[in-house]
């Protein structure tokens, strides 16, 4: 219909193609036609929405504009079959360092170590990166103007209580440069909408940085997250779930084994969950997965998941350490709840719902009608899988998610099979 | 996937009697001989066992055993004993083949907005590399003998992959326009006296993104190529020149890219009838090297399967890997590969054009084989099957059943990509 209202115009005065279509009765149809991109006849998961089943899923300016059973084809400018896929609300990873730049004496803040968000985040169904601290107050805005604004990703970020956030172990032990105030002022006047919260990590001492971190998170009402544990002996992580962190308070690296300096979740001699682990979910302090390139073993997770622990949200901790290591990216960590135990439903909502919820941004991680259009279109691969923890530890699996179609903002932005693309046919010209 | 891993303790065996018969010391003498010769006899640190080997250099296409050592191929030949090596990764119903080179890259990353050089457009080397079997990357021109220093500081060195280089004639490389329309900007001489200073990283010279009548540069860049006997890397973006002329003015041995491209700034290889242009046929018997240089929109079907049906199959699977092809069609070097696949070259001839000819292209001999005493650089690929589809610059697909995916890559003998653990150790309850 658009082709052909093209040609019209261009030999008639656009009123006259008006009536003319008006005239042919198409009027309805073009009206029709306002449904941008239809993604048709997958298996929805919208766990905000409590959606678990075929529907269709309409995307118009942007935005989620209808989801529902048998929306017509003739009603979008372009229809994707995603028969026997899964689709989601983009996923988001919660725990990620992608504050890259060229200092070579820097860690993750403007450091070799952080990477390229949109390298890894739109071919494994990623939509929003949350970053966890590798700038403090003193270089975010650096952060902001070198990466974030430069992003098709959506980048938020937790600040780290250290002003240099993650420059290096040395910097982030300067008690000196954990202020509040000026993170908190940060946060809720100056980058209220990109800022989440609030990393407390590598820290050698008690739980001074913790408090620090606190009390800016106070100040700001947003949640704190913690990298717990570089003090030898071990500070007592039931001493942070029920003293020092508040409820919305976020505990990450939690199926971490060791090192000696750090507290486990799961009793290393028994191999049973602690008990005041469940008081603390009860609480409501978050339990984020933070994978990384050493704070995932199975010794961990899989007496936890089989006791009946859950974590809270998944994330992966991505940084140049974890990337080619058993983390490998977002569905790969994803997969490993699914080769764990937990049901596709359950997966998925520790990926999108829940770390919405816990970032104070209910209008991400869902695809309620009128929100931003980030979709995941998820194929659920079987077959014979082997997943790596960071001991180097393989646990055996048949099924893997692979993303196949991410939508952000209603553009298509990876698309692994051209399932959106129309065949290549021989030109006319051609003999 | 598959079970994956024999680790051979230095002892396998307990001596059959109980240490109260003999004296202490006779006991620690034997274990400390017995320990002694079997690690002796361990000589491997790693085996990679029963894998389909394609080694085009040497001719090899079989199931063939590849022992390492010392970071080096070690040996490859069928049943190597298995006690021998520290480490054993089963490669049953895997192709094992030398470590992918991919010719045409753009990964001087930095931190700068809206440029390849020392820039965000470019991408850095190991988020790609490994997952798709590629172990070394030449750099397309991204930097000139005026950065060079720099990109070898911040993303050469401190980088796990192999990485090579194309001089940019330009100064800055491509640091963006107008200095990359800037002649004095260009210096022969340096550039030549970078390239002798970097001999081992430095494999050519580079022209592209220039879009003046003068065929100053390009001719700058062709000679200061001859001079340090190097192939010179034609980019693109050279609207002025015409492609008849740019192959003209090029040597036996010299690469052009973006073979498949179909842009207005450059007449396509093949003509509106579907047919390749006879003087494109003739370049190529004359020597001249063409490269896929995939990237945002150097590759169209339209371009490709007429092309390779009529004799030009390219010589290389340089990506044009860099922030604006990664997530399209191209998205990695395997995908790349497997788009040939789809359109009908065998495996072998796939595996050639990834390893022993991208390295003789860039006159390194000692890459992209697995001769005996060569770099332990290996990719253990598998063909998964199923339905796939392959998109190109027009955003058409081609569809197929067989797709390359890597299972493992190895670095100068380390493990540097494990996609499913088979060199892992399988997760036991403690």
């Amino acid at each position: 219909m658009r082709f052909k209202c093209d040609i019209i115009r261009r030999k008639y005065l656009f009123a006259a193609c008006f009536l003319a279509i008006i005239g042919l009765g198409s009027l309805h149809r073009l009206n029709a036609q306002q449904v941008d991109l239809l993604l048709k006849g997958g298996h929805v998961i919208d766990p905000k929405n409590g959606i678990d089943s075929q529907k269709d899923v309409a995307i118009t300016d942007g935005k989620i504009s209808a989801v529902s059973d048998n929306i017509p084809a003739s009603s979008a400018k372009r229809v994707v079959d995603v028969t026997g896929l899964y689709v989601t609300p983009g996923i988001i990873d919660m725990h990620a360092h992608v504050f890259y730049g060229t200092d070579t004496d820097s860690y993750l803040a403007n450091g070799l170590h952080g990477v390229q968000p949109d390298a890894f985040s739109f071919r494994s169904g990623v939509t929003t990166i949350v970053d966890a601290g590798s700038s403090g107050w003193r270089n975010f805005r650096q952060f902001k103007k070198q990466t974030i604004d430069h992003s098709q990703t959506r980048i938020l970020a937790f600040l780290n209580i250290v002003g240099t956030g993650m420059y290096g172990r040395y910097e982030e032990q300067d008690v000196t440069d954990m202020n509040p105030v000026m993170t908190a002022y940060m946060i809720k006047r100056l980058y209220p909408d990109i800022l989440v919260g609030i990393k407390a990590a590598h820290y050698w001492g008690t739980f001074t940085q913790v408090d620090s971190a606190v009390a800016a998170g106070k100040l700001a009402d947003v949640p704190v997250i913690v990298d717990f544990g570089e003090h030898h002996p071990p500070n007592s992580i039931r001493d942070l779930f029920m003293v020092h962190l508040r409820p919305g308070d976020i505990f990450t690296h939690t199926f971490s084994s060791g090192p000696r300096n750090r507290e486990s979740i799961v009793d290393d001699v028994t191999g049973v969950v602690k008990p005041f682990v469940f008081e603390a979910q009860k609480r409501g302090i978050v339990f984020d997965v933070g994978h990384g390139g050493g704070a995932f073993s199975w010794v961990q997770a899989v007496p936890a998941i089989e006791q009946g622990f859950r974590p809270t949200t998944i994330s992966t901790d991505l940084h140049t350490e974890s990337m080619n290591a058993g983390m490998k990216d977002m569905s790969n960590v994803m997969s490993k709840f699914l080769a764990l135990g937990l049901p596709l439903q359950e997966v998925i909502l520790r990926s999108t719902w829940n770390p919405a919820q816990v970032i104070h941004r209910p209008d991400l991680g869902t695809l309620s009608v009128g929100s931003v259009a980030d979709v995941t279109v998820f194929n659920l691969q079987k077959g014979d899988f082997g997943f790596v923890d960071v001991k180097r530890k393989t646990l055996k699996g048949h099924e893997k998610l692979v993303a196949e179609l991410t939508v952000r903002a209603g553009r298509v932005v990876w698309d692994l099979n051209g399932i959106s693309t129309p065949l290549y046919t021989k030109p006319d010209t051609y003999r | 996937m598959k079970d994956s891993e024999v680790i051979r303790p230095c002892i396998r065996t307990k001596p059959n009697w109980t240490i109260s018969m003999i004296p202490l010391t006779v006991v620690v003498a034997l274990m400390l001989s017995f320990s002694a010769r079997v690690c002796q006899g361990q000589e491997y640190s790693l085996l990679i066992k029963n894998g389909h080997v394609i080694d085009p250099k040497n001719h090899i296409d079989g199931v063939m055993d590849v022992a390492v050592a010392d970071g080096k191929i070690a040996m490859v030949a069928p049943n190597i004993d298995a006690s021998q090596a520290k480490k054993v990764v089963d490669a049953t119903g895997f192709y094992v083949t030398p470590g992918l080179i991919n010719i045409h890259t753009h990964v001087f990353v930095g931190s700068k907005a809206n440029t390849f050089a020392d820039g965000v457009s470019s991408v850095s080397p190991d988020d790609f590399t490994f997952r798709s079997g590629v172990t070394t990357v030449v750099d397309a021109g991204t930097s000139g003998w005026r950065n060079f220093p720099q990109f070898k500081k911040q993303v050469i060195e401190t980088s796990k992959t192999r990485i090579l280089a194309f001089l940019n004639i330009f100064g800055s490389g491509m640091i963006g326009a107008p200095a990359e329309q800037d002649t004095n900007n260009m210096s022969e001489q340096m550039a030549l006296a970078t390239i002798k200073k970097y001999p081992d990283i430095i494999v050519g010279t580079c022209i592209g993104h220039y879009s003046g009548s003068s065929w100053t540069p390009f001719d700058a860049a062709e000679r200061t190529a001859k001079m340090a006997d190097r192939p010179l890397f034609v980019e693109c973006h050279l609207p002025e020149l015409s492609l008849q002329d740019q192959l003209n003015h090029m040597r036996p041995g010299d690469i052009m890219t973006h073979a498949y491209e179909d842009i207005k700034e450059r007449m396509p290889v093949v003509d509106e009838q579907g047919k390749l242009r006879p003087f494109v046929l003739k370049a190529k018997q004359r020597g001249i090297l063409f490269d896929v240089g995939h990237g945002g929109a150097g590759f169209w079907f339209s371009q490709a399967i007429p092309a390779f049906k009529q004799g030009l199959a390219p010589n290389s699977f340089g990506t044009d890997l860099h922030r604006f092809s990664m997530n399209a069609g191209m998205k990695n070097m395997l995908n790349v590969m497997s788009k040939y696949l789809t359109m009908g070259m065998s495996l072998n001839d796939i595996i050639l054009r990834a390893s022993w000819l991208s390295a003789q292209s860039i006159k390194r001999p000692d890459l992209g084989n697995l001769s005996k005493g060569s770099v332990a650089d290996i990719a253990v690929l598998s063909i998964q099957q199923g339905n796939f589809g392959f998109v190109d610059a027009g955003n058409n697909k081609i569809t197929g059943n067989r797709k390359l995916q890597t299972e493992m890559t190895v670095r100068a003998g380390r493990i540097v990509w494990d996609l499913n653990g088979i060199s892992a150790k399988l997760y036991t309850m403690q």
